[in-house]
């Protein structure tokens, strides 16, 4: 499956904006025009959908839990700082 | 000076007001308490910014410095979670401002595009639809980890705030004293980059 021929100046024109869709940060029209590109082009389909999926990877990135060591380093460096004031 | 708020101007209250306010208030010993609920927080944003643990470690530790010497002048502005990433934001900036004498380089929208015209996929990549616990294993995380250590900080640090943390782009505006305008161009560039990287590890991986 291939693109229809298109120009692809509107391709780069919508490169740049991909994040504001995928953010929800477009307004309707721009949104609507989008959708109706992305709908015929492939190349354009591809990035947006890994982009997207990059975005949904970071938010899996996950949290570490705090070294027991570096914690205690924490509350050590509290307490000093209040037999300093 | 005293961080009392004046008439008419808009304040904020969440579920760190009470404690905040006693610490200011003269309650000290309970900035034990403030440092426990977000020790954890602030000990990943400092790993998302720093390769190196110690350095990481750091991090956290002199922005609890600076919360501990500034918490008088907070407004009740913001939440104050916002106001603490704004603290570690600025530590986290000067810090690695110190360590470098090179000016960071600028990511060109221009340069991702023209990689994107050469290379014209029409197909989706495999990568890119399956379902993400399908995809997801240590190897993936430590590739897309190393890419966001690799990102200039100015763009590394929006990526962070926005798709890791998840704040949003007002906020994140806020934390950084950048315009809404601006987080978004550092977000959609810091973004390319990380896809082009996990693109490479995924043609490398077939």
């Amino acid at each position: 499956m291939t693109c229809k021929p298109h120009d692809y100046e509107r391709c780069l024109e919508l490169f740049g904006k991909l994040s504001e869709y995928i953010d929800r940060e477009m307004d309707e029209a721009e949104r609507r025009d989008l959708e109706a590109h992305v709908a015929e082009c492939l190349a354009c389909l591809s990035c947006l959908q890994s982009l997207k999926q990059t975005i949904a990877l970071c938010k899996q990135i996950g949290r570490q839990p705090v070294p027991v060591v570096f914690s205690q380093k924490l509350q050590s460096m509290v307490q000093d700082l209040q037999r300093s004031r | 000076m005293t961080a009392e708020t004046p008439p008419n101007r808009k304040t904020v209250s969440d579920d760190d007001t009470e404690l905040v306010q006693a610490i200011n208030a003269g309650h000290t010993e309970r900035f034990q308490e403030l440092v426990r609920r977000y020790e954890q927080k602030l000990y990943n944003f400092g790993r998302r910014m720093c390769r190196n643990e110690s350095d990481a470690e750091d991090l956290v530790q002199d922005t609890f410095l600076n919360v501990y010497r500034f918490l008088k002048d907070f407004r009740y502005e913001t939440k104050f979670k916002n106001w603490l990433y704004r603290v570690a934001a600025n530590t986290s900036l000067k810090r690695q401002r110190r360590s470098k004498f090179a000016p960071e380089p600028e990511l060109s929208l221009e340069e991702f595009a023209r990689n994107e015209e050469a290379e014209l996929i029409e197909t989706v990549p495999d990568w890119a639809r399956m379902p993400l616990d399908q995809i997801l294993n240590e190897e993936l995380l430590e590739t897309l980890n190393q890419a966001i250590w690799s990102l200039p900080e100015k763009y590394r640090i929006v990526v962070i705030l926005r798709d890791v943390e998840e704040f949003s782009t007002e906020e994140t505006a806020q934390i950084l004293n950048l315009s809404p305008a601006n987080v978004k161009v550092r977000l959609h560039r810091a973004r390319l980059f990380l896809r082009d990287r996990l693109k490479g590890y995924f043609s490398h991986d077939l």
